[in-house]
């Protein structure tokens, strides 16, 4: 703003380059700066009237909402340095930006942590069938960008497909060196169990197939996320009920939050979102839902915008083996709870100490 | 074979003039009957109003999705409020996607041992009589202490536990032509009344009621009752909160009770065709290099 404050002393200079060469200083060194003072003044002048014209350019269509939201976006704070009031605002913002680029209601839910909840998720890993039903819900759910071009179909979860190795008599007594039978179970050349290193892209007719077993995997919500620590905007940081949550306005798109995360559970907006206006879920939260913008980060949140007035996230709901399950792990009657008590559970790499809230259990 | 086809287009008959959509939602009837009773229907009066019936939802656009696995509980899409719908179905699978209103339909799941002390609003299920095609029919048209006209003997109740074989019912349900549930251990009167044939029974030889197939099923599936109890099996939607309003989804909407284990597969559950893989990343033709074995052999 300091420089379009100057931009009245501006005139005042403009004939000067009209002038013939000024006369030479018996100092050089204020002639040098008397120049030099000249030309910072010129290019803040065209600085100002060009940063001016942008204003302008917002400002004249005022009545727009969606250049009013975006000027005023552009100005607000870290989600977590807001007031109340501020939230509101910005809140207010967003509603009504979105409201009028889909062309529906569009809320954009503030609400904080629920007292004495801490968010968590089991999952069966013996009853998942692959049928990627969770993934689908969480796009129906999430207005993730639904594109065809390439990165823009955005899906938060996976479901990896991995095969359960090949026995056979046959082979049983392949050895090595051929025939020795030193090595029981196949040799370097011909191994006996080899299993593919997973699949992302399976698409048979029926799912679950024979000899196959398949592991969804979303964010984790870790306890120690390291996609938090590695934040240089620190945008993204774990909220008190649990998950893992970004700032979409603060997120600069560094990806270095990819990057940390040991379980591939961020994703990029490289293009603008495509996001259809009667496919977008006008129920949204400020951390979670809402449309997202070009060149930011975006990742599952356990669908904040249900979960925090009580109802279950979309991926559970859709589950149709009930494989899924969520719940308060601060009540020994919820239903994750119970699952800590009774079943076998593990964490993906809890050798990472990131000490994951969400677990993989087996009857 | 023959015979079975007769019977079935007779029901299909009964169907028809009872006013029952045959077609439009079916559990366990709709692959016996109405594709035999097409193929086969030899009067010819029969097959239009079939027809009819068949074309009948579909002109009317109907978006109707099925909930956990196919043939069993269906849904049927609608506008709850303005923009709002209460069910969204994938349409590549036509499954059950999204729910809008989880408890479209309910009614409370009544009382169980153990669980006396969830409040009758806080615990809901689809009722599965209303979906169950054959139901209405069992109770009466058949199974109604009365004998059809050209009946020559009256029935009888069986002597024994070896069931001869009935070809109206196997005509019906074909599963229990060589029933798989128990591995040929049990047979229909374990969990069908005796006399009351539109109920199911508990080792008491009290009636439970179709929509209660859990006081039937943890008979003898005890251990999963009482995961099911404490909703780490199944599948539930709703309030996530212990103490929430949850839509309870009974044994029999994930399970198909005459055949639970899908004859060879030995699963609990039937396969379902997958939804589309995720998209392919810049540059790559397909993802054969996922299905390639590091090491040939």
């Amino acid at each position: 703003m300091n420089v379009n404050e100057t931009s009245p002393a501006d005139p005042v200079q403009e004939p000067l380059p009209e002038c013939p060469t000024p006369a030479a200083s018996a100092n050089p060194a204020a002639s040098e700066a008397k120049t030099s003072r000249r030309g910072f003044l010129k290019t803040g002048g065209m600085l100002s009237l060009s940063s001016l014209m942008g204003a302008g350019a917002l400002m004249t269509k005022s009545d727009d909402a969606l250049a009013a939201a975006e000027w005023g976006e552009h100005f607000q704070k870290n989600y977590r340095l807001m007031t109340d009031a501020e939230k509101a605002e910005s809140r207010a913002r967003l509603e009504r930006r979105y409201s009028e680029e889909y062309g529906k209601a569009v809320t954009v839910d503030t609400t904080d942590p629920q007292p004495g909840v801490l968010m968590g998720y089991a999952l069966n890993v013996r009853k998942c069938i692959g049928c990627r039903r969770c993934v689908k819900a969480c796009v129906a759910e999430n207005n993730q960008s639904r594109g065809e071009r390439p990165g823009e179909r955005i899906e938060w979860i996976q479901v990896l497909r991995m095969e359960r190795g090949e026995f056979s008599e046959e082979r049983m007594n392949d050895g090595y060196p051929e025939g020795l039978g030193i090595q029981v179970g196949g040799n370097a050349y011909t191994p006996a169990g080899q299993v593919l290193e997973g699949q992302y892209h399976y698409q048979p007719d029926a799912v679950p197939e024979k000899d196959a077993t398949y592991m969804p995997i979303a964010c984790m919500q870790c306890e120690k996320p390291p996609c938090v620590k590695v934040c240089p905007v620190r945008t993204t940081y774990r909220e008190g009920d649990g998950p893992v949550v970004i700032d979409y306005n603060w997120c600069i798109g560094c990806r270095m939050c990819m990057g940390a995360c040991p379980y591939w559970a961020r994703r990029i907006n490289l293009t603008t979102p495509v996001l259809p206006k009667e496919a977008m879920n006008p129920v949204t939260h400020y951390l979670g839902n809402r449309p997202r913008m070009r060149g930011v980060v975006e990742k599952c949140h356990w669908c904040l915008q249900r979960t925090r007035h009580g109802r279950y996230p979309a991926c559970v709901e859709v589950c149709p083996v009930g494989a899924r399950k969520f719940g308060n792990l601060l009540d020994p009657n919820s239903e994750v709870s119970l699952v800590l008590a009774r079943k076998n559970v593990f964490r993906l790499k809890a050798e990472n100490n990131t000490f994951p809230k969400f677990f993989y259990f087996y009857d | 074979m023959k015979k079975s086809a007769f019977h079935t287009t007779l029901i299909a008959l009964l169907a028809i003039g009872c006013g029952v959509a045959l077609t439009a939602c079916s559990d366990h009837s709709a692959p016996a009957t109405t594709p035999a009773a097409q193929e086969q229907a030899q009067p010819g009066q029969t097959q239009p109003e079939q027809a009819q019936s068949a074309q009948a939802p579909q002109e009317a656009k109907e978006v109707v999705c099925f909930e956990s696995r196919k043939g069993a509980s269906e849904i049927t899409q609608k506008e709850i409020e303005p923009g709002l719908l209460n069910v969204k179905c994938s349409p590549t699978t036509g499954a059950a996607l999204w729910y809008g209103d989880p408890y479209q339909d309910t009614m409370p799941m009544g009382k169980m041992p153990l669980l006396d002390n969830i409040p009758d609003d806080k615990a809901v299920v689809r009722p599965r009589s209303e979906h169950l095609n054959l139901l209405p029919l069992c109770g009466t048209s058949c199974h109604n202490n009365t004998l059809p006209p050209d009946a020559r003997v009256p029935p009888t109740l069986p002597k024994n536990n070896h069931p001869a074989p009935i070809p109206t019912m196997e005509g019906m349900l074909p599963e229990i032509a060589n029933l798989q549930h128990g591995r040929g251990r049990i047979w229909c009167l374990e969990c069908h009344h005796t006399t009351q044939r539109n109920m199911l029974v508990d080792h008491f030889g009290n009636p439970i009621s179709f929509d209660q197939p859990q006081l039937l099923c943890g008979k003898c599936h005890g251990d999963k009752l009482r995961d099911w109890r404490d909703g780490i099996h199944g599948k539930r939607i709703g309030e996530f909160a212990s103490d929430g309003k949850k839509r309870w989804f009974v044994c029999t909407e994930c399970h198909n009770p005459h055949n639970v284990q899908d004859g060879e597969r030995n699963r609990g559950f039937i396969q379902l065709q997958p939804e589309l893989p995720p998209q392919l990343p810049h540059g790559m033709v397909d993802a054969s290099h996922e299905t390639r074995h590091p090491i040939a052999h």
